[in-house]
Protein backbone atom coordinates (compact mmCIF):
# COMPACT_ATOMS: atom_id res chain seq x y z
CA UNK A 1 0.00 0.00 0.00
CA UNK A 2 1.30 3.20 -0.98
CA UNK A 3 0.17 7.19 -0.43
CA UNK A 4 -0.88 7.33 -3.95
CA UNK A 5 -3.12 4.25 -3.22
CA UNK A 6 -5.31 5.84 -0.43
CA UNK A 7 -4.91 9.42 -0.96
CA UNK A 8 -4.89 8.82 -5.00
CA UNK A 9 -2.29 10.46 -7.82
CA UNK A 10 -3.40 14.47 -7.59
CA UNK A 11 -2.66 14.56 -4.42
CA UNK A 12 0.45 12.46 -4.22
CA UNK A 13 1.34 14.99 -7.18
CA UNK A 14 0.63 18.35 -5.69
CA UNK A 15 2.22 17.61 -1.80
CA UNK A 16 5.82 15.95 -3.99
CA UNK A 17 5.47 19.23 -6.76
CA UNK A 18 3.92 22.08 -4.80
CA UNK A 19 2.58 24.41 -7.19
CA UNK A 20 3.26 28.33 -6.76
CA UNK A 21 5.23 27.43 -3.95
CA UNK A 22 7.65 30.41 -2.39
CA UNK A 23 7.45 34.51 -2.43
CA UNK A 24 6.10 36.86 -5.33
CA UNK A 25 8.21 39.79 -5.56
CA UNK A 26 6.18 42.67 -4.41
CA UNK A 27 2.96 40.94 -3.60
CA UNK A 28 0.09 43.32 -2.52
CA UNK A 29 -0.68 41.24 0.75
CA UNK A 30 1.17 37.74 2.79
CA UNK A 31 -1.40 36.77 5.31
CA UNK A 32 -0.29 33.98 7.78
CA UNK A 33 -2.35 30.81 8.50
CA UNK A 34 -1.74 28.82 11.55
CA UNK A 35 -3.33 25.94 12.90
CA UNK A 36 -2.18 25.45 16.33
CA UNK A 37 -3.50 22.22 16.90
CA UNK A 38 -1.59 20.51 13.93
CA UNK A 39 0.99 23.02 14.11
CA UNK A 40 0.44 23.58 10.22
CA UNK A 41 1.12 27.10 9.16
CA UNK A 42 1.37 28.13 5.39
CA UNK A 43 1.86 31.74 4.36
CA UNK A 44 -0.07 33.03 1.41
CA UNK A 45 0.77 35.58 -1.00
CA UNK A 46 -1.75 37.72 -3.04
CA UNK A 47 -0.32 40.01 -6.06
CA UNK A 48 -4.36 41.71 -7.08
CA UNK A 49 -3.96 43.86 -9.82
CA UNK A 50 -6.13 47.29 -10.26
CA UNK A 51 -6.80 46.85 -6.50
CA UNK A 52 -8.67 50.28 -6.52
CA UNK A 53 -10.85 49.58 -9.33
CA UNK A 54 -14.27 47.88 -9.26
CA UNK A 55 -13.02 44.60 -10.24
CA UNK A 56 -9.76 44.02 -8.84
CA UNK A 57 -7.92 40.64 -9.97
CA UNK A 58 -5.58 37.98 -8.83
CA UNK A 59 -2.38 38.00 -10.78
CA UNK A 60 -0.16 35.74 -8.86
CA UNK A 61 -0.64 33.93 -5.72
CA UNK A 62 1.97 31.50 -3.60
CA UNK A 63 1.96 29.77 -0.58
CA UNK A 64 5.03 28.87 1.75
CA UNK A 65 5.17 27.17 5.06
CA UNK A 66 4.96 23.94 6.61
CA UNK A 67 2.23 21.31 6.64
CA UNK A 68 1.00 17.92 6.18
CA UNK A 69 0.07 16.43 2.65
CA UNK A 70 -3.26 17.47 2.94
CA UNK A 71 -2.46 20.83 3.77
CA UNK A 72 0.23 21.58 1.63
CA UNK A 73 -1.21 19.93 -1.99
CA UNK A 74 -4.38 21.70 -1.08
CA UNK A 75 -2.32 25.40 -1.17
CA UNK A 76 -0.74 24.20 -4.11
CA UNK A 77 -4.27 23.68 -5.96
CA UNK A 78 -5.77 26.81 -4.61
CA UNK A 79 -3.05 28.80 -6.23
CA UNK A 80 -3.47 27.34 -9.28
CA UNK A 81 -7.32 27.39 -8.99
CA UNK A 82 -7.81 31.40 -7.87
CA UNK A 83 -4.98 33.24 -10.44
CA UNK A 84 -6.28 35.25 -13.08
CA UNK A 85 -9.68 35.56 -11.31
CA UNK A 86 -11.41 38.35 -9.82
CA UNK A 87 -10.98 38.98 -6.16
CA UNK A 88 -14.98 38.42 -5.59
CA UNK A 89 -14.48 35.16 -7.71
CA UNK A 90 -11.82 33.80 -5.78
CA UNK A 91 -13.97 34.74 -2.28
CA UNK A 92 -16.88 32.71 -3.95
CA UNK A 93 -14.83 30.11 -4.21
CA UNK A 94 -13.50 30.25 -1.00
CA UNK A 95 -16.67 29.65 0.33
CA UNK A 96 -18.24 27.36 -1.94
CA UNK A 97 -15.06 24.83 -1.17
CA UNK A 98 -15.44 25.69 2.47
CA UNK A 99 -19.20 24.40 1.85
CA UNK A 100 -17.91 21.46 0.20
CA UNK A 101 -15.34 20.42 2.68
CA UNK A 102 -17.91 20.62 5.87
CA UNK A 103 -20.16 18.30 4.24
CA UNK A 104 -22.47 20.28 1.29
CA UNK A 105 -23.48 18.49 -1.73
CA UNK A 106 -23.43 20.05 -5.26
CA UNK A 107 -22.37 23.14 -4.07
CA UNK A 108 -22.25 25.90 -7.38
CA UNK A 109 -19.22 26.99 -8.62
CA UNK A 110 -17.09 23.44 -7.82
CA UNK A 111 -16.67 21.10 -10.02
CA UNK A 112 -18.26 18.27 -9.57
CA UNK A 113 -17.54 15.01 -7.90
CA UNK A 114 -17.16 12.91 -11.31
CA UNK A 115 -15.21 16.11 -12.79
CA UNK A 116 -11.57 15.59 -13.20
CA UNK A 117 -10.28 18.63 -12.00
CA UNK A 118 -8.06 18.31 -9.32
CA UNK A 119 -9.74 19.65 -6.87
CA UNK A 120 -12.04 16.88 -6.82
CA UNK A 121 -9.21 14.95 -5.21
CA UNK A 122 -9.41 16.85 -1.72
CA UNK A 123 -13.68 15.77 -1.92
CA UNK A 124 -12.31 12.48 -0.48
CA UNK A 125 -10.31 13.74 2.89
CA UNK A 126 -14.21 14.58 3.80
CA UNK A 127 -13.79 10.63 5.22
CA UNK A 128 -11.18 12.23 7.47
CA UNK A 129 -13.01 14.53 9.70
CA UNK A 130 -10.24 16.10 11.71
CA UNK A 131 -7.95 16.63 8.23
CA UNK A 132 -10.49 18.73 7.26
CA UNK A 133 -9.18 21.82 8.87
CA UNK A 134 -5.67 20.62 7.10
CA UNK A 135 -7.62 21.00 3.77
CA UNK A 136 -9.08 24.46 4.86
CA UNK A 137 -6.22 26.27 6.46
CA UNK A 138 -4.12 27.94 3.08
CA UNK A 139 -8.18 28.92 2.12
CA UNK A 140 -9.07 30.83 5.00
CA UNK A 141 -5.73 32.15 4.89
CA UNK A 142 -5.76 33.86 1.59
CA UNK A 143 -10.04 34.49 2.45
CA UNK A 144 -7.92 36.83 5.45
CA UNK A 145 -5.78 37.98 2.72
CA UNK A 146 -8.66 39.08 0.26
CA UNK A 147 -11.04 40.58 3.00
CA UNK A 148 -8.31 42.83 4.38
CA UNK B 1 -0.07 -9.21 32.95
CA UNK B 2 -2.61 -7.80 30.43
CA UNK B 3 -4.25 -10.60 28.33
CA UNK B 4 -6.73 -11.38 31.72
CA UNK B 5 -6.34 -7.25 32.57
CA UNK B 6 -7.74 -6.48 28.59
CA UNK B 7 -10.51 -8.65 29.29
CA UNK B 8 -11.84 -5.69 32.33
CA UNK B 9 -12.02 -3.24 29.55
CA UNK B 10 -14.88 -3.49 26.70
CA UNK B 11 -13.85 -0.63 24.89
CA UNK B 12 -10.34 -2.55 23.81
CA UNK B 13 -12.13 -5.42 22.07
CA UNK B 14 -13.47 -3.01 19.75
CA UNK B 15 -12.97 -3.40 16.03
CA UNK B 16 -12.87 -0.64 13.56
CA UNK B 17 -12.59 -0.89 9.56
CA UNK B 18 -11.92 -4.73 9.85
CA UNK B 19 -8.58 -3.75 12.43
CA UNK B 20 -8.37 -4.49 15.86
CA UNK B 21 -8.28 -1.37 18.06
CA UNK B 22 -4.66 -0.76 19.03
CA UNK B 23 -5.06 2.15 21.80
CA UNK B 24 -2.14 3.86 22.20
CA UNK B 25 -3.35 7.62 23.45
CA UNK B 26 -3.23 6.83 27.13
CA UNK B 27 -1.18 9.98 27.44
CA UNK B 28 -4.08 11.72 26.47
CA UNK B 29 -7.16 9.48 28.52
CA UNK B 30 -6.99 5.91 29.54
CA UNK B 31 -9.26 3.25 28.88
CA UNK B 32 -11.62 2.69 31.98
CA UNK B 33 -12.48 -1.15 32.92
CA UNK B 34 -15.81 -2.06 33.50
CA UNK B 35 -16.13 -2.18 37.05
CA UNK B 36 -15.62 1.80 36.73
CA UNK B 37 -18.24 2.14 34.61
CA UNK B 38 -20.18 0.02 36.91
CA UNK B 39 -19.73 1.93 39.59
CA UNK B 40 -21.08 5.28 38.48
CA UNK B 41 -24.42 3.63 36.71
CA UNK B 42 -24.81 1.70 40.19
CA UNK B 43 -24.63 5.62 41.67
CA UNK B 44 -27.10 7.27 39.27
CA UNK B 45 -29.84 4.01 39.33
CA UNK B 46 -29.44 3.07 43.28
CA UNK B 47 -28.37 5.79 45.10
CA UNK B 48 -28.94 9.23 43.13
CA UNK B 49 -28.93 11.71 45.85
CA UNK B 50 -26.80 15.44 46.67
CA UNK B 51 -24.23 14.63 48.96
CA UNK B 52 -23.66 16.68 52.01
CA UNK B 53 -27.24 18.06 52.04
CA UNK B 54 -30.29 15.82 53.21
CA UNK B 55 -30.91 13.83 55.90
CA UNK B 56 -32.70 11.54 54.28
CA UNK B 57 -31.44 7.49 53.98
CA UNK B 58 -30.61 7.83 50.33
CA UNK B 59 -28.33 11.21 50.61
CA UNK B 60 -26.39 9.87 53.59
CA UNK B 61 -25.55 6.58 51.41
CA UNK B 62 -24.24 9.09 48.42
CA UNK B 63 -22.35 10.51 50.56
CA UNK B 64 -20.65 7.90 52.37
CA UNK B 65 -19.63 6.51 48.83
CA UNK B 66 -18.54 9.65 48.17
CA UNK B 67 -16.10 10.38 51.01
CA UNK B 68 -15.46 6.98 51.28
CA UNK B 69 -13.57 7.76 48.44
CA UNK B 70 -11.56 10.83 49.96
CA UNK B 71 -10.20 8.02 52.02
CA UNK B 72 -8.99 5.87 49.21
CA UNK B 73 -7.15 8.78 47.75
CA UNK B 74 -5.54 9.87 51.24
CA UNK B 75 -4.07 6.00 51.55
CA UNK B 76 -3.37 5.96 48.03
CA UNK B 77 -0.82 8.56 47.74
CA UNK B 78 -0.15 8.43 51.82
CA UNK B 79 -1.31 11.70 53.13
CA UNK B 80 -1.65 12.90 56.59
CA UNK B 81 -5.23 13.14 56.58
CA UNK B 82 -8.46 13.34 54.09
CA UNK B 83 -8.42 17.00 55.30
CA UNK B 84 -5.54 17.33 52.37
CA UNK B 85 -7.92 15.58 49.50
CA UNK B 86 -9.82 18.24 47.28
CA UNK B 87 -11.85 17.16 45.11
CA UNK B 88 -11.31 18.88 41.09
CA UNK B 89 -12.54 18.77 38.20
CA UNK B 90 -9.22 17.75 36.56
CA UNK B 91 -5.62 18.78 37.20
CA UNK B 92 -5.79 21.99 35.14
CA UNK B 93 -8.10 23.08 38.19
CA UNK B 94 -6.03 21.67 40.62
CA UNK B 95 -3.35 24.33 39.36
CA UNK B 96 -5.51 26.88 38.55
CA UNK B 97 -6.94 26.58 42.38
CA UNK B 98 -3.49 26.95 44.13
CA UNK B 99 -1.93 29.76 41.54
CA UNK B 100 -5.56 31.94 42.39
CA UNK B 101 -5.35 30.91 45.89
CA UNK B 102 -2.37 30.54 47.23
CA UNK B 103 -0.08 32.26 44.38
CA UNK B 104 -2.41 35.14 44.20
CA UNK B 105 -1.68 35.95 47.89
CA UNK B 106 1.93 34.75 48.13
CA UNK B 107 3.75 36.30 45.27
CA UNK B 108 4.73 39.98 44.84
CA UNK B 109 6.40 42.45 42.52
CA UNK B 110 9.70 41.12 41.97
CA UNK B 111 9.10 37.50 43.38
CA UNK B 112 10.39 34.59 41.28
CA UNK B 113 8.29 31.59 40.20
CA UNK B 114 9.97 28.61 38.04
CA UNK B 115 8.73 26.27 35.77
CA UNK B 116 10.47 23.77 33.49
CA UNK B 117 10.84 23.80 29.33
CA UNK B 118 8.99 19.97 29.68
CA UNK B 119 5.66 21.31 31.29
CA UNK B 120 2.57 20.61 30.21
CA UNK B 121 0.64 23.83 29.56
CA UNK B 122 -1.77 23.07 32.77
CA UNK B 123 1.69 23.20 34.31
CA UNK B 124 3.35 26.61 32.65
CA UNK B 125 -0.01 28.97 31.73
CA UNK B 126 -1.34 29.58 35.65
CA UNK B 127 2.16 30.18 36.55
CA UNK B 128 2.83 32.33 33.66
CA UNK B 129 -0.17 34.27 33.45
CA UNK B 130 0.22 34.44 37.42
CA UNK B 131 3.36 36.13 37.37
CA UNK B 132 2.50 38.66 34.95
CA UNK B 133 -0.52 39.55 36.60
CA UNK B 134 1.96 40.31 40.27
CA UNK B 135 5.08 41.58 38.19
CA UNK B 136 6.59 38.61 39.48
CA UNK B 137 10.06 36.99 37.13
CA UNK B 138 9.08 33.57 35.44
CA UNK B 139 11.71 31.61 35.14
CA UNK B 140 12.02 28.26 32.57
CA UNK B 141 14.40 24.96 33.77
CA UNK B 142 15.90 24.47 30.46
CA UNK B 143 16.75 20.99 29.66
CA UNK B 144 19.72 18.57 28.41
CA UNK B 145 19.84 17.61 24.80
CA UNK B 146 18.26 14.47 25.64
CA UNK B 147 14.95 16.66 26.91
CA UNK B 148 15.85 15.70 31.04
CA UNK B 149 15.94 19.00 33.45
CA UNK B 150 19.61 20.25 32.85
CA UNK B 151 21.51 20.44 36.32
CA UNK B 152 23.09 23.25 35.63
CA UNK B 153 19.88 25.28 34.82
CA UNK B 154 18.41 23.38 37.80
CA UNK B 155 21.39 25.26 39.94
CA UNK B 156 20.40 28.64 38.08
CA UNK B 157 17.15 28.73 39.42
CA UNK B 158 17.50 27.30 43.05
CA UNK B 159 20.19 30.37 43.22
CA UNK B 160 17.24 32.69 42.86
CA UNK B 161 15.41 31.59 45.63
CA UNK B 162 12.18 31.14 43.36
CA UNK B 163 9.07 31.45 45.84
CA UNK B 164 7.05 28.88 43.65
CA UNK B 165 8.52 26.15 41.43
CA UNK B 166 6.06 23.86 39.82
CA UNK B 167 7.26 20.73 37.80
CA UNK B 168 6.19 17.74 36.67
CA UNK B 169 6.68 14.27 37.76
CA UNK B 170 6.80 13.34 34.16
CA UNK B 171 6.73 14.46 30.92
CA UNK B 172 3.44 13.84 28.50
CA UNK B 173 5.88 14.49 25.68
CA UNK B 174 8.58 12.59 26.41
CA UNK B 175 7.90 9.95 29.06
CA UNK B 176 10.98 11.76 31.05
CA UNK B 177 10.49 11.24 34.43
CA UNK B 178 11.90 13.86 37.15
CA UNK B 179 13.79 13.48 39.90
CA UNK B 180 10.88 15.10 42.16
CA UNK B 181 12.19 14.07 45.33
CA UNK B 182 15.94 15.12 45.18
CA UNK B 183 14.34 18.10 43.43
CA UNK B 184 11.90 19.06 46.33
CA UNK B 185 14.67 18.50 48.96
CA UNK B 186 17.28 21.37 47.15
CA UNK B 187 14.04 24.24 46.60
CA UNK B 188 12.88 23.59 50.29
CA UNK B 189 16.52 24.53 51.11
CA UNK B 190 15.81 27.60 49.84
CA UNK B 191 12.25 28.12 50.56
CA UNK B 192 10.35 27.20 47.70
CA UNK B 193 6.98 25.90 47.71
CA UNK B 194 7.32 22.99 45.26
CA UNK B 195 3.91 22.28 42.79
CA UNK B 196 4.30 18.68 41.36
CA UNK B 197 1.90 17.92 38.68
CA UNK B 198 1.24 14.37 38.27
CA UNK B 199 -0.89 14.17 35.97
CA UNK B 200 1.07 11.53 33.95
CA UNK B 201 2.84 10.43 36.89
CA UNK B 202 0.49 8.99 38.99
CA UNK B 203 -0.17 6.17 36.22
CA UNK B 204 3.00 4.94 35.98
CA UNK B 205 4.31 3.75 39.30
CA UNK B 206 3.85 4.06 42.92
CA UNK B 207 3.35 7.90 43.50
CA UNK B 208 3.39 8.69 47.24
CA UNK B 209 4.11 11.94 49.50
CA UNK B 210 6.34 9.86 50.63
CA UNK B 211 8.44 8.93 48.04
CA UNK B 212 7.92 12.65 45.99
CA UNK B 213 9.70 14.34 49.33
CA UNK B 214 8.93 17.72 51.11
CA UNK B 215 6.38 18.63 48.08
CA UNK B 216 3.63 21.17 49.38
CA UNK B 217 1.02 20.17 46.71
CA UNK B 218 0.45 17.21 44.12
CA UNK B 219 -2.15 17.49 41.29
CA UNK B 220 -3.45 14.75 39.48
CA UNK B 221 -6.45 13.63 37.39
CA UNK B 222 -8.98 10.66 37.29
CA UNK B 223 -9.31 10.06 34.08
CA UNK B 224 -5.34 9.05 33.26
CA UNK B 225 -6.13 6.51 35.93
CA UNK B 226 -8.74 4.38 34.73
CA UNK B 227 -11.39 6.74 36.24
CA UNK B 228 -13.86 8.55 34.72
CA UNK B 229 -13.32 12.46 33.02
CA UNK B 230 -14.03 15.93 35.19
CA UNK B 231 -12.96 14.77 38.65
CA UNK B 232 -9.31 15.46 39.60
CA UNK B 233 -7.45 15.94 43.06
CA UNK B 234 -5.43 18.67 44.51
CA UNK B 235 -3.32 17.17 47.33
CA UNK B 236 -1.64 19.98 49.53
CA UNK B 237 -0.05 20.37 53.13
CA UNK B 238 -2.91 21.05 55.60
CA UNK B 239 -0.96 23.71 57.22
CA UNK B 240 -0.68 25.83 53.59
CA UNK B 241 -4.32 24.83 53.19
CA UNK B 242 -5.95 26.43 55.90
CA UNK B 243 -4.04 29.59 55.58
CA UNK B 244 -5.44 29.27 51.93
CA UNK B 245 -8.66 32.06 50.70
CA UNK B 246 -11.68 29.98 48.92
CA UNK B 247 -10.74 29.73 44.84
CA UNK B 248 -14.58 29.77 44.41
CA UNK B 249 -17.46 30.97 46.77
CA UNK B 250 -20.78 29.55 46.74
CA UNK B 251 -23.03 26.81 48.62
CA UNK B 252 -21.53 24.17 50.15
CA UNK B 253 -17.90 25.59 50.94
CA UNK B 254 -19.46 28.11 53.71
CA UNK B 255 -20.21 27.66 57.31
CA UNK B 256 -22.18 30.60 57.65
CA UNK B 257 -23.44 33.58 55.37
CA UNK B 258 -24.57 36.97 56.46
CA UNK B 259 -25.99 39.96 54.37
CA UNK B 260 -22.37 41.53 54.63
CA UNK B 261 -19.71 38.44 54.84
CA UNK B 262 -19.44 34.92 54.98
CA UNK B 263 -17.29 32.17 56.61
CA UNK B 264 -15.91 29.51 55.15
CA UNK B 265 -16.97 25.85 55.92
CA UNK B 266 -14.02 23.75 56.97
CA UNK B 267 -11.11 21.77 55.34
CA UNK B 268 -11.51 20.38 52.43
CA UNK B 269 -14.98 21.83 51.94
CA UNK B 270 -14.03 25.40 52.01
CA UNK B 271 -12.03 24.21 48.09
CA UNK B 272 -15.11 22.60 46.93
CA UNK B 273 -17.79 24.65 46.23
CA UNK B 274 -21.08 23.26 44.58
CA UNK B 275 -22.07 20.18 43.87
CA UNK B 276 -19.42 17.83 42.55
CA UNK B 277 -19.55 15.09 39.83
CA UNK B 278 -20.59 12.76 42.70
CA UNK B 279 -20.65 9.90 40.20
CA UNK B 280 -17.17 10.70 38.27
CA UNK B 281 -15.68 10.38 42.69
CA UNK B 282 -17.08 7.32 42.99
CA UNK B 283 -16.22 5.78 39.77
CA UNK B 284 -12.77 6.97 40.48
CA UNK B 285 -12.71 5.29 43.78
CA UNK B 286 -13.67 1.95 41.37
CA UNK B 287 -10.44 2.90 39.68
CA UNK B 288 -8.38 3.34 42.50
CA UNK B 289 -9.23 -0.15 43.66
CA UNK B 290 -9.06 -1.73 40.38
CA UNK B 291 -5.15 -0.56 40.16
CA UNK B 292 -4.46 -0.57 43.78
CA UNK B 293 -5.50 -5.39 42.91
CA UNK B 294 -3.29 -4.80 39.90
CA UNK B 295 -0.57 -3.67 42.35
CA UNK B 296 1.53 -0.74 41.22
CA UNK B 297 4.59 -1.77 41.13
CA UNK B 298 3.87 -4.91 39.61
CA UNK B 299 2.36 -2.46 36.70
CA UNK B 300 5.34 0.01 36.64
CA UNK B 301 7.84 -3.58 35.99
CA UNK B 302 5.60 -4.14 33.27
CA UNK B 303 5.39 -1.02 31.48
CA UNK B 304 9.23 -0.82 31.86
CA UNK B 305 9.61 -4.16 29.65
CA UNK B 306 7.34 -2.35 27.11
CA UNK B 307 9.22 0.52 26.76
CA UNK B 308 12.53 -1.59 26.50
CA UNK B 309 11.43 -3.24 24.29
CA UNK B 310 9.85 -0.01 22.33
CA UNK B 311 13.52 1.23 23.01
CA UNK B 312 15.31 -1.25 21.08
CA UNK B 313 12.80 -1.94 18.26
CA UNK B 314 13.05 1.57 17.50
CA UNK B 315 16.84 1.68 17.21
CA UNK B 316 16.31 -0.48 13.79
CA UNK B 317 13.60 1.66 12.31
CA UNK B 318 15.91 3.93 10.58
CA UNK B 319 14.95 7.81 9.94
CA UNK B 320 13.06 8.29 13.25
CA UNK B 321 13.90 10.61 15.64
CA UNK B 322 12.55 10.02 19.55
CA UNK B 323 12.69 12.90 21.56
CA UNK B 324 14.24 12.20 24.96
CA UNK B 325 16.30 9.85 26.29
CA UNK B 326 17.06 6.31 25.39
CA UNK B 327 17.33 4.52 28.38
CA UNK B 328 14.52 2.78 29.86
CA UNK B 329 15.30 4.07 33.81
CA UNK B 330 14.63 7.55 33.00
CA UNK B 331 11.46 7.05 31.21
CA UNK B 332 7.98 5.80 31.09
CA UNK B 333 6.35 4.52 28.23
CA UNK B 334 5.58 7.52 26.24
CA UNK B 335 7.38 7.96 22.91
CA UNK B 336 7.30 10.89 20.85
CA UNK B 337 8.86 10.26 17.21
CA UNK B 338 9.36 12.82 14.54
CA UNK B 339 9.86 10.82 11.30
CA UNK B 340 11.96 12.70 8.31
CA UNK B 341 9.72 13.87 5.57
CA UNK B 342 6.67 12.41 7.11
CA UNK B 343 4.52 15.35 8.53
CA UNK B 344 2.82 14.23 12.14
CA UNK B 345 -0.69 14.26 11.07
CA UNK B 346 0.09 12.26 8.16
CA UNK B 347 1.25 9.75 10.13
CA UNK B 348 -1.36 9.75 12.96
CA UNK B 349 -3.67 9.30 10.11
CA UNK B 350 -1.71 6.26 8.36
CA UNK B 351 -1.46 4.46 11.30
CA UNK B 352 -5.33 5.21 12.48
CA UNK B 353 -6.20 3.41 9.23
CA UNK B 354 -4.13 0.01 10.79
CA UNK B 355 -6.43 0.69 13.84
CA UNK B 356 -3.74 2.63 15.97
CA UNK B 357 -4.81 5.79 17.81
CA UNK B 358 -2.19 7.59 18.45
CA UNK B 359 -1.80 11.30 19.51
CA UNK B 360 -0.29 14.05 16.58
CA UNK B 361 0.59 17.09 17.42
CA UNK B 362 2.33 19.51 20.07
CA UNK B 363 0.59 17.61 22.86
CA UNK B 364 -0.29 21.01 25.07
CA UNK B 365 3.56 22.00 25.04
CA UNK B 366 4.01 24.51 22.78
CA UNK B 367 7.48 26.27 24.87
CA UNK B 368 9.09 22.70 24.56
CA UNK B 369 7.76 22.69 20.95
CA UNK B 370 9.15 25.89 20.12
CA UNK B 371 12.66 25.07 21.59
CA UNK B 372 12.91 21.92 19.32
CA UNK B 373 11.92 23.72 16.61
CA UNK B 374 9.24 20.73 15.94
CA UNK B 375 5.60 21.58 15.19
CA UNK B 376 4.12 18.38 15.71
CA UNK B 377 5.31 14.75 16.70
CA UNK B 378 3.50 11.99 16.36
CA UNK B 379 3.00 10.37 19.86
CA UNK B 380 2.34 6.45 20.84
CA UNK B 381 1.79 6.22 24.75
CA UNK B 382 1.13 2.74 26.64
CA UNK B 383 -0.41 1.50 29.40
CA UNK B 384 -0.56 -1.75 31.20
CA UNK B 385 -3.18 -3.09 29.60
CA UNK B 386 -0.90 -3.06 26.21
CA UNK B 387 0.68 -6.07 25.23
CA UNK B 388 3.73 -7.00 23.74
CA UNK B 389 1.69 -7.69 20.01
CA UNK B 390 0.55 -3.79 20.17
CA UNK B 391 4.32 -2.52 20.82
CA UNK B 392 5.41 -4.95 17.73
CA UNK B 393 1.98 -3.35 15.30
CA UNK B 394 2.97 0.09 16.17
CA UNK B 395 6.91 -0.79 15.28
CA UNK B 396 5.79 -2.30 12.17
CA UNK B 397 3.35 0.21 11.44
CA UNK B 398 6.35 2.83 11.52
CA UNK B 399 8.68 0.85 9.52
CA UNK B 400 5.86 0.63 6.83
CA UNK B 401 4.66 4.50 7.10
CA UNK B 402 8.30 5.25 5.74
CA UNK B 403 7.33 3.13 2.49
CA UNK B 404 4.29 4.48 2.22
CA UNK B 405 5.41 7.97 2.11
CA UNK B 406 8.21 8.21 0.07
CA UNK B 407 8.42 10.58 -1.92
CA UNK B 408 10.86 12.93 -4.60
CA UNK B 409 9.96 16.80 -4.03
CA UNK B 410 10.28 19.04 -6.62
CA UNK B 411 8.78 22.26 -6.42
CA UNK B 412 7.44 24.34 -9.30
CA UNK B 413 8.44 27.59 -10.17
CA UNK B 414 5.44 30.42 -9.64
CA UNK B 415 3.89 31.18 -12.60
CA UNK B 416 1.79 34.68 -13.92
CA UNK B 417 -2.01 34.16 -14.15
CA UNK B 418 -2.90 33.30 -17.91
CA UNK B 419 -5.64 36.03 -18.02
CA UNK B 420 -8.32 32.88 -17.39
CA UNK B 421 -11.60 34.93 -16.47
CA UNK B 422 -14.74 33.19 -14.79
CA UNK B 423 -15.41 30.87 -11.77
CA UNK B 424 -14.40 27.27 -12.79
Amino acid sequence: MSYRDVFGEILADHYESPRNFGKIDHPTKVEQGYNPLCGDQVAVSVLVKDAESACPMIDQCSFEGEGCSICLASASMMTELVKGHSREEALQLIEAFRQKMQGAENVPGLPSDTSEEDLVALYGIRRFPVRIKCALLAWTTLKKALDA
Amino acid sequence: MNEIVRKDFPNLERVIDGKKLCYLDNASTSQRPKKVVDATIKYYTQMNANVHRGVYHLSQEATDAFESVRGKIERFIGASSEREIIFTKGTTESINLIASSYGEHHINKGDVIAVTRMEHHANFVPWQQLAKRKGARFEIIELTSDLRLDPKEVDRVLALRPKIVAVSLLSNVTGVVNPISSLAARFKMVGSVVVVDAAQGIAHGEVTIERLGPIDFLAFSSHKLCGPTGVGILWGREALLEKMPPYQVGGNMISHVGDFDSEWNELPHKFEAGTPDIAGVIGFGAAIDYIETQGRVRIESYEAKITEYVLDELKNVPGVRLLGPAEVHHRAPIFSVAIEGVHAHDLATFLDMQGISVRAGHHCAHPLMMKLGLPATCRASFSFYNNMEEAAIFIQALKDSQVFFARKVKPTPITQAQGKRGIV
